[in-house]
């Protein structure tokens, strides 16, 4: 993992001081809420429905065992006990005093965590793939560039102010599970003709109320001059992103309206010029210095196979299925990557009290050198597992409802905060994942179900990510009462796609039973238990599942 | 200034957050802010503007910020968005606040 | 409108500029004792139509770059200027348009422009350190902030990860 040097603590250490200051000229009077709102935005500082809400960066989703206590310490001490993990790796606290935000800050930047650019018109955490440096066949570990990123664009004099929020997303694998084209900046990791490792950049992506797939603008910038390619579209987007309409400001309309191959143009040309500067090079000493920090910990030699593990899947039902639900092959022999899912039957998606924190990070220390990791889909991930160890973590997992064998089912669905907490919200989220979570309990309904991504916003800015679920819910207000429409199709993988409205809405105590038909509807037109519902709906579209939907 | 009250709305109330911990309060008849519902003014509609203006006057940024008025219709807020900034998140059955109706 | 006050260069300055508004004549109205010695900033149209004549005359001549909204003026527009220009003010109409940002990088860093750039309009506190990194030497700020304030919002981070339009070099490159 990344650590920190004098450099990183001393910005850190100082932005804490600035936000101590901030705080208290607003407290004393000295700054209007109008004066300060920006600046406690910039520090990820928020007011929400019932209070003050706290957005803590995780960059590229890592966590250390220290860093996660911290977290679990946090929801205990400034919060009501727990901690909400979001689609962008970070981690929400939903009931913090503004008084004590300084405080909060200061105790966070003692492991090495911030608050900065986790809101405001600025380029934000950087999200990564949360298999980096675990899976197999990965050409290079994608925190390696996510923590260049994340330094080049922390504090940027020139694009702190930009028409909107910037989200930049890496993989480093084929299998994209970062949801890259569906970011401002996708980043795919390559290799060129000589086999050098370099960079594929997509530009555009995004949901909200105008959803775009990324378009590809280049097949491979080498890596000393990725920071360079990276400027020059964010000066691109900077200069001509539109601020009339903040609807309309995002980089995807940008690109929409300019046409992908006139900004490719752009982008070309203003990546020339900074590159004849060289002033954006990236001393080939200094990225080695940062992959050096991700190098692969020190496994211990191990066999393909486990008698350990063999022994408890033959005695115990459960764990094999969650072994074969949540537990993925490792690229390393022996070991394995291990899923805990946030997702608890009728619980609420991405919720972790502060108990189950700390088991998590106990586990990680024990088990998975020290690593624990934060997916886009709100689950959790120890990264390093040996073989040997998985009962032994399944067990300490169990007795905090840490062990729901449902990754990618239909109860792992992804629900932003919703009109429960948020202040934009025109609709609940979260009971509605409880409700379609607890109709299929059953878990092996849900294993025969098979893979089928559900996403549920509460509102059209798609925090939820709802137009790239198999399933997506989006809620709209009418009058004041909830209603929630529904598209099929959507996917955020390598085969991104953008889902399509059924048809009119439900209502609040119809949806669930809606989502049901669809189900009903795919298991009895599959063409076999591996079709998945993406794929059955790929291949027959919109009518069958229409004309169940809305037969009454 | 959020607006959430529409313009058929026959009476309203007027909320904001505390400054210092965010919570949700009321505006009071003894122009206090306090965090139950049941002690808000409600008033009718056309007096709606004056209690803003009564309520937005003065040192108000040293107690509350981003304060709105909003459609109260039999003793209840009329939205879900206004009962569940009343009540709580509807998720956390413990953290719910006590609520009662108010008559109007 | 508050009164603004002047900051070149970390200093109080007093302002050796007017702006000129386009419908004011040169020939006519504005003569050299309405100026008072002062130099002229006027808007990109006008210097796109009348540099010919403005190069004529002894009146320094300064331009202001418009943020916009939907569309800001393009600073590479002012290139075939930059040797008559000896201000560009850079207008930031609200402290969440940052056009300027880049507008100043690309007149210092692209055309080695070295003449003042200036921040005019809605210039946040916590924005002059940023606005200095991007090649900003000339601040209108309220008129009420003591300079010892400004000087102080100018160390607000200690340091920078990337380099810019100013002299550090950034951490990413300095520490290898």
């Amino acid at each position: 993992m990344y650590r920190y040097d004098e450099f990183d603590n001393e910005m850190v250490s100082a932005r804490v001081a600035q936000f101590r200051d901030q705080v208290e000229r607003r407290l004393s009077g000295e700054l209007t809420e109008d004066q300060f709102k920006p600046l406690r935005l910039m520090n990820g500082v928020y007011l929400q429905l019932h209070a003050y809400m706290l957005r803590v960066a995780i960059p590229y989703g890592t966590l250390s065992s220290r860093q996660m206590r911290m977290l679990a310490h946090i929801a205990r001490k400034y919060d009501r006990g727990y901690g909400h993990f979001t689609t962008r790796q970070n981690i929400q606290y939903n009931w913090v005093a503004l008084e004590r935000i300084p405080d909060l800050l200061e105790e966070i930047a003692s492991v090495e965590m911030h608050a900065i650019q986790t809101s405001g018109n600025c380029i934000r955490n950087v999200t990564a793939d949360q298999y980096a440096g675990a899976i197999d066949e990965e050409i290079e570990d994608p925190r390696i560039i996510s923590e260049i990123i994340r330094q080049w664009s922390s504090f940027h004099p020139e694009f702190s102010f930009l028409p909107r929020k910037f989200k930049i997303a890496v993989t480093g694998h084929k299998n994209d599970r970062a949801a890259i084209k569906l970011h401002d900046i996708g980043i795919v990791i390559t290799r060129n003709g000589e086999g050098e490792v370099g960079y594929e950049v997509h530009v555009g992506g995004g949901q909200g109320r105008t959803p775009f797939i990324a378009k590809k603008m280049t097949d491979f910038v080498p890596r000393n001059k990725l920071l360079a390619y990276l400027e020059a579209v964010m000066r691109v987007y900077n200069m001509l992103g539109r601020r009339d309409n903040s609807y309309k400001a995002r980089i995807k309309i940008l690109v929409h309206e300019t046409g992908a191959d006139e900004m490719r143009r752009l982008i070309e040309a203003e990546f020339a010029k900074i590159d004849a500067s060289n002033m954006l090079t990236l001393p080939d000493k200094e990225a080695q210095r940062i992959m050096a920090y991700f190098a692969p910990p020190a496994y211990e030699t191990a066999l393909a196979t486990s008698d350990i593990l063999q022994a408890a899947q033959s005695a115990n039902k459960d764990f094999t299925h969650w072994c074969a639900t949540n537990v993925v092959s490792h690229s390393q022999t022996g070991y394995a990557i291990v899923n805990i899912s946030l997702k608890p039957i009728g619980g609420i998606p991405g919720d972790a009290t502060d108990t189950q924190m700390e088991a998590i990070a106990d586990c990680a220390a024990t088990y998975s050198h020290d690593e624990i990791r934060v997916t886009h889909e709100q689950n959790l991930v120890l990264p390093h597992v040996r073989l040997d160890d998985v009962k032994a973590v399944y067990d300490a997992l169990v007795p905090h409802d840490l062990a729901t064998p449902n990754l990618g089912l239909i109860s792992d669905s992804i629900a932003c905060p919703g009109l429960d907490y948020c202040n934009l919200a025109n609709a609940r989220s979260i009971p509605l994942a409880q409700d379609i979570s607890t109709r299929f309990a059953d878990l092996h309904r849900q294993h025969d179900i098979g893979e089928l991504k559900i996403k549920i916003s509460g509102c059209i800015n798609a925090c939820g990510h709802h137009h790239v679920g198999h399933i997506g819910i989006l809620g709209v207000d009418k009058k004041g009462t909830e209603f929630y429409q529904i598209t099929l199709g959507g996917a955020a993988d390598e085969n991104a796609s953008l889902g399509d409205i059924t048809g009119p809405a439900f209502t609040e105590d119809k949806v669930v039973d809606a989502i049901e038909n669809l189900v009903d509807t795919y298991m009895n037109i599959r063409t076999s238990a591996d079709e998945r519902f993406i794929d059955t709906y790929r291949r027959v579209g919109m009518p069958p599942f229409k004309e169940r939907l809305y037969a009454d | 200034m959020a607006q959430h009250a529409s313009k058929h709305a026959a009476f309203q109330a007027l909320t904001a957050n505390r400054l210092l911990d965010g919570e949700v309060v009321y505006f009071t008849e003894s122009g206090t802010w306090v965090e139950d519902f049941a002690a808000a003014l409600v008033v009718e509609s056309a007096k709606a503007q004056d209690l803003l203006t009564r309520a937005t006057s003065g040192d108000y940024e040293a107690h509350i910020i981003e304060p709105y008025l909003f459609e109260v219709a039999d003793g209840v807020p009329v939205s879900v968005r206004e009962i569940i900034r009343a009540k709580g998140p509807t998720i956390h059955s413990h953290f719910t606040k006590p609520f009662s109706d108010k008559s109007v | 409108m508050p009164t603004k006050h002047l900051i070149i260069d970390g200093a109080t300055a007093s302002d050796q500029w007017q702006t000129i508004a386009d419908d004011i004549s040169f020939d006519g109205t504005l003569d050299e004792a309405t100026l008072d010695g002062k130099g002229a900033i006027i808007s990109l149209a006008r210097l796109e139509a009348e540099a010919d004549t403005l190069r004529q005359r002894n009146t320094p001549i300064g331009v202001i770059l418009r943020a916009g909204e939907k569309v800001g003026e393009d600073p590479h527009r002012l290139a075939p200027f930059l040797d008559m220009l000896s201000l560009v003010a850079i207008e930031f109409p609200v402290y969440r348009n940052g056009r300027g940002f880049s507008a100043a990088r690309i007149l210092r860093e692209q055309y080695n422009y070295k003449g003042e750039l200036r921040a005019t309009g809605d210039v946040l506190y916590d924005q002059w350190q940023f606005m200095h990194r991007c090649g900003i030497n000339a601040y209108e700020i309220d008129g009420d902030i003591p300079l010892a304030t400004f000087t102080k919002a100018m160390d607000s981070l200690p340091d920078a990860y990337q380099p810019a339009g100013d002299d550090k070099r950034g951490i990413l490159w300095r520490r290898s």
